[in-house]
């Protein structure tokens, strides 16, 4: 008893301090929030979706429509790469495999690849789909955006599925179904929903990123519905424009953030509420 | 007529063997219990019949079973065409995640029937037969989770009626429903009968002596005593028996 009184001592220090560093880590979140709100509402309108980049002269007269196209090719195009190959690597791991080591080995190398930092990845697939070729293209950047969500898809199909009771399979198989029928049928259709939410949020990290694309799609003023040469990216738009000298160019810039930050953020909250209504229903 | 012999059989979870030497005839359109205390090997024995136990490695048979005198433990049969010929109720229900009509088609899918009229007849069939259908005839587009836990395990025998199997077994199906609806399972088991033949593993004493034409009784993987069930709740030849069906163990 005797040694209550500096434990409670050094439980309440423990407890301010961490209080005041998730209060700092908030206040720096919503101090870039609201800067990001502020000066995007200011800049933000219909011209930034419907026209292409201006000379830095003209004020107020650009916009970033090939920017927006091509970052939605670009994330399309990783997604039907990305997704395809994650969900049956995920159904690996959780059927045909889940009593093997290289599935368990598999799926802890998965969750590392989660936290390379992209930019890793963007100089990894330059090496391969870049520098071969000579120039920079959709391709590779498009390969880079799906290698950042395969793990992050790989993991969330395991999980899913192995959230299905087995006594499902069971029966499935007990009238006389083969395995391929029991995921596909069964096992599939129970963990749509969680599979699903996880590939929109995959898609939400891989919406805003910057670093990978920098190396390998780069960037481009003109949109054509073609990957074999540079691409027009939004992310990398906003990294140039905002580092330019051209004011109007700059708050082009904070107005792009604004709508990535928002469509991220959409993503995000979508994901999370599909999440919350699953697990109550 | 025995529709199955069971002759000789030793069931291995690995090195650990869980059934020893079990000889047991599985009579023709009857019902036939198989009771014991918890890990006595009854539901594996049952697990057997439709070798459920290949799904998972490790698992090994020595001995017999015949259906119809073709040995279904021999290493060249058809596991999915054994399956639809040995239909399977679980202990919990287990509808799929899909409608009513879509799971007592399911089976019949699996065999490719696509005909729409065909289909629809059947589906109707197997819910007249399994006394479900008056209570879902007008949904029967709804997804099957939103029905009651003893409607859900009369959708699953409906399910496995649908592909017209020679045998059902039943894994305490009723240990997971009320009194009512386990009773209603029991009147549909009874009526069954007539078409199919069936092999019920059950902790309830009395549901044994009520439904069960022949009982075996099964203690640390052997068969302990087959009979009739009157004789054996009646006239067990063996103490044990005599003790685990008056409840004095078990």
């Amino acid at each position: 008893m005797r040694h209550l009184k500096p434990r409670k001592a050094v439980n309440a220090l423990i407890m301010t301090l961490a209080t005041l560093c998730a209060a700092l880590g908030l206040f720096l979140l919503f101090i870039i929030l609201f800067d990001v709100l502020r000066n995007g509402l200011k800049a933000i309108d219909w011209n930034l979706f419907l026209r292409d980049p201006a000379p830095p002269t003209m004020a107020g007269a650009g916009g970033l429509k090939s920017a927006f196209l091509g970052q939605g090719l670009l994330t399309l195009t990783a997604a039907l790469i990305g997704v395809p190959i994650g969900v049956l690597g995920g159904t690996y791991l959780a059927e045909y495999g889940r009593h093997k080591k290289i599935s368990r080995a598999i799926s802890i190398l998965s969750d590392i690849a989660v936290s390379i930092p992209s930019i890793v990845i963007g100089a990894f697939v330059y090496a391969i789909l870049v520098n071969p070729f000579g120039s920079y293209n959709g391709w590779a950047g498009a390969v880079a955006l799906a290698v950042i969500i395969l793990p992050i898809i790989i993991r969330t199909t395991e999980d899913m599925i192995n959230m299905v009771p087995w006594a499902l399979r069971e029966a499935a198989f007990a009238m006389g179904a083969p395995y391929h029928r029991v995921i596909w049928g069964i096992v599939y259709r129970s963990a749509a929903g969680g599979i699903f939410t996880g590939v929109l949020l995959a898609i939400a990290r891989i919406a805003g990123e910057t670093a990978p694309l920098l190396f390998t799609s780069f960037n481009s003023n003109f949109f054509r519905l073609n990957l074999s040469g540079p691409v027009p990216s939004l992310t990398v738009s906003i990294y140039q424009y905002a580092a330019s000298p051209y004011e109007n160019w700059v708050s082009m810039a904070w107005a792009a953030a604004f709508v990535v930050t928002c469509f991220v953020l959409f993503l995000n909250i979508v994901g999370r509420l599909a999440i919350k209504l699953r697990v109550k229903g | 007529m025995d529709l199955m012999t069971v002759d000789k059989l030793n069931f291995f979870y690995g090195r650990h063997q869980a059934l020893k030497s079990v000889n047991l005839p599985i009579r023709k359109n009857a019902i036939t219990s198989l009771i014991g205390p918890s890990g006595c090997g009854k539901t594996t024995l049952l697990r057997c019949f439709n070798r459920m136990h290949d799904l998972y490695p490790g698992n090994r048979y020595e001995g017999r079973i015949s259906l119809r005198d073709q040995n279904i433990l021999s290493g060249d049969i058809d596991l999915i065409s054994l399956r639809s010929r040995l239909g399977m109720v679980f202990q919990k229900p287990t509808p799929f995640p899909m409608s009513v009509f879509d799971n007592i088609a399911y089976g019949l899918r699996l065999r490719k029937v696509k005909n729409k009229n065909a289909l629809a007849e059947r589906v109707e069939k197997a819910l007249k037969q399994a006394a479900l259908w008056d209570e879902v005839k007008d949904r029967l587009g709804d997804n099957a989770a939103g029905l009651s836990g003893g409607q859900q395990q009369r959708l699953v025998i409906a399910r496995t009626l649908a592909v017209e199997p020679e045998v059902i077994l039943f894994d305490e199906s009723t240990s997971a429903l009320d009194p009512i609806s386990t009773q209603k399972i029991e009147e549909l088991m009874v009526e069954l009968k007539k078409e199919v033949t069936i092999v019920a593993v059950t902790h309830n004493m009395q549901q044994a002596a009520r439904v069960s034409d022949y009982t075996a009784l099964m203690y640390l993987g052997e068969l302990m005593e087959y009979g009739d069930t009157k004789s054996i709740f009646t006239r067990p030849k063996h103490k044990m028996t005599e003790e685990y069906v008056s409840g004095r163990f078990g």
